[in-house]
């Protein structure tokens, strides 16, 4: 295969004496394959251009989860991307991870991202919960994340972590769904209680970039997904995540479509209303306020009884994981 | 080409963001693109009922795909959620018969046709950009946007997770951009044109909502952006409407002119009536104007 030439425009970060990171832009040519990872690339810029480029790697395989950084303008393996994916008008754009403070370069201090790991309690833990029996299903649900490899590429990408210091991230929930779906965990319900306080489960913004950013195939926001399901049928409902949630299913039963009048009130309550009155006003200066009997559609005695129906026959739908077969 | 479609607005454009759906409709007629109300369509349940009741959910997108397959028509929408919703569904469909099964077996007892699994699920954006020759649609531009420089917002849910959308989404995905081109704009490039609007944690993480609206339109400003437009009605809702609110909270003034797609193609279109531009809290009137177009 030919040789393609291509700028590597890297995000070169320092210390400065008085604790604040001194940021520049530096461009570094290379020739290479299209399908050249961008990590052999970064290594031959450290052997033959500079050796004070500092950035984290090891296994080489993508299983180390050491290399990732954000490269155009994602969050990736460098290990595992191949530089011709990744090049706009053969640039390559390379900066650290984001939402963790950077150390140098590429390299960032991990600490925050396994922080919030640590705090789900990443172990099975002895308690009441714990099944007895395995069926051959066990595995369906956990398998879906034991895939993770902590390499911290959701986090990076993560919307809400931009915003929010508070806020757990995708992996650390994905594991917390990892305990509260394995047969063994003693402490599901204790754990479903702890991750609907504030800035855990509810949080997330269901924006789905974790999902495209993880290298493993996690899908860290369907976990949340699940988990918010199993706190729900938990009777977890206090707070404005599950009364949100829940009043789309109370309208679209009754109604069909969504009450938007109500909705602020059934979510936040009546103090968190009076809050928000400014903003209300605000809105209706522009006719943005919802009528508070909205259109009722056709036909809605077939979804109460399709309600009706599912309330007396559940109905499994949940995704199941691949079964893991070993080697 | 017969471009006729089951058209599925969503409740904010039914409400709030009717301006979305007056325009929608004013340049889908421009564009011969004949868009058939759907009488029996609820609400999508968006990402709640997803979690409060799946099995619920599956059914309920079952039931609005129906009525569309039993017209013999793709479904069209102009709402991000809706159409992550209604997709996320029928790709479950298509790939899980076993499920779809299950599902029809509720819903015919309840009276439901079955759904065939037969459709497509659309947002308005991709079939003017995908299924319409570009000159069709340049031959209705009777004021060419003149260089304005828009800032694409493309949002969440039309873009992730990419392998289940019937067009091209994730990193892939440039409707807007080619749109933009086309009506004779500039698209701008700025960090933020594919993350979220914080729409769906508006009442529960209203800060975080607030910071993620002012970061988006402060990244396009600074980048030169003159106006924004989205192809959802939630994120109009957000970017638009809460931005004075955003404003409040980060304590700095943004004022950058926000709209819906179909709100600029009705612009360039000349539809004038239809554009509903004095709905909108951050006006784009003067931005137009500068280009010429007023």
């Amino acid at each position: 295969m030919s040789e393609n030439h291509y700028t590597f425009r890297i995000q070169r970060n320092r210390k400065a004496a008085d604790g604040r990171i001194d940021s520049r832009w530096v461009e570094y040519p290379v020739s290479a394959t299209p399908t050249t990872t961008v990590l052999t690339l970064l290594e031959e810029i450290k052997g033959e251009q500079d050796g004070s480029l500092t950035f984290r790697q090891s296994c080489r395989s993508a299983i180390c989860g050491s290399c990732a950084m954000k490269i155009g303008g994602r969050t990736r393996l460098a290990c595992k991307t191949h530089v011709e994916s990744v090049a706009h008008n053969g640039v390559v754009e390379i900066a650290p991870q984001a939402n963790q403070p950077v150390l140098k370069d590429l390299a960032i201090d991990i600490g925050p991202f396994f922080t919030r790991i640590h705090a789900i309690r990443p172990y099975l833990e002895d308690g009441p919960d714990t099944d007895l029996v395995l069926e051959q299903s066990a595995y369906d649900q956990v398998n879906h994340v034991t895939q993770c490899i902590l390499c911290g590429s959701c986090y990076s990408d993560c919307v809400m972590a931009e915003v929010s210091q508070e806020f757990i991230g995708p992996a650390a929930l994905a594991k917390a769904f990892r305990f509260v779906s394995d047969p063994r965990e003693g402490q599901k319900e204790r754990r479903l209680e702890q991750l609907s306080h504030p800035h855990m489960m509810w949080t997330c913004a269901r924006c789905a970039m974790c999902v495209e950013s993880c290298p493993k195939d996690v899908k860290p926001m369907e976990a949340i997904v699940k988990l918010r399901t199993r706190g729900i049928a938990k009777g977890l409902k206090d707070g404005p995540g599950p009364k949100h949630a829940l009043a789309f299913h109370h309208d679209i039963q009754k109604a069909g479509s969504l009450n938007e009048f109500t909705l602020m009130m059934r979510t936040v309550g009546i103090l968190g209303t009076l809050e928000e009155l400014g903003t209300a006003f605000h809105l209706m200066k522009k006719g943005k306020v919802p009528s508070p009997l909205p259109h009722k559609s056709k036909g809605l005695e077939e979804l109460a009884k399709i309600y009706e129906i599912l309330e007396e026959h559940p109905l499994d739908v949940e995704t199941k994981a691949k079964e893991v077969v070993p080697e | 080409m017969r471009l006729d479609f089951a058209y599925y607005p969503g409740c904010a454009a039914k409400q709030v963001q009717k301006e979305a759906d007056v325009a929608a409709r004013a340049v889908a007629n421009a564009l011969n693109i004949t868009l058939h109300d759907m009488p029996r369509a609820t609400c999508c349940g968006a990402v709640s009922l997803r979690e409060t009741k799946p099995a619920f959910s599956l059914a309920v997108a079952a039931r609005i795909l129906s009525e569309a397959e039993e017209s013999g028509r793709h479904l069209v929408t102009i709402c991000n959620t809706c159409l992550q919703t209604l997709t996320h569904a029928n790709h479950r469909f298509k790939n899980e018969p076993e499920l779809l099964d299950k599902i029809n077996h509720v819903i015919v007892q309840a009276g439901v046709r079955p759904y065939q699994a037969t459709i497509q699920v659309y947002h308005l954006l991709w079939v003017i950009t995908d299924q319409l020759d570009p000159k069709v649609v340049q031959a209705k531009v009777v004021k060419p946007l003149n260089g304005l420089r828009v800032a694409p917002f493309y949002g969440c849910h039309n873009l992730r997770p990419e392998e289940i959308f019937d067009s091209a989404a994730g990193e892939k995905a440039d409707h807007l951009d080619r749109l933009i081109t086309l009506l004779g704009g500039e698209p701008v490039a700025y960090d933020g044109h594919d993350k979220c609007c914080g729409f769906h944690v508006m009442l529960s993480d209203k800060r975080e909502m607030r910071a993620m609206v002012a970061k988006n339109c402060l990244n396009a400003k600074n980048a030169g952006a003159e106006v924004m437009i989205t192809p959802c009605t939630l994120c109009d809702m957000s970017m638009g409407s809460f931005q004075g609110p955003a404003e409040k909270a980060i304590g700095q003034s943004i004022q950058l002119p926000e709209m819906n797609f179909a709100q600029l193609i009705a612009v360039a279109m000349g539809l004038n009536d239809s554009a509903g531009l004095n709905r909108l809290h951050v006006p784009p009137q003067a931005a137009l104007a500068a280009r010429g177009l007023s």
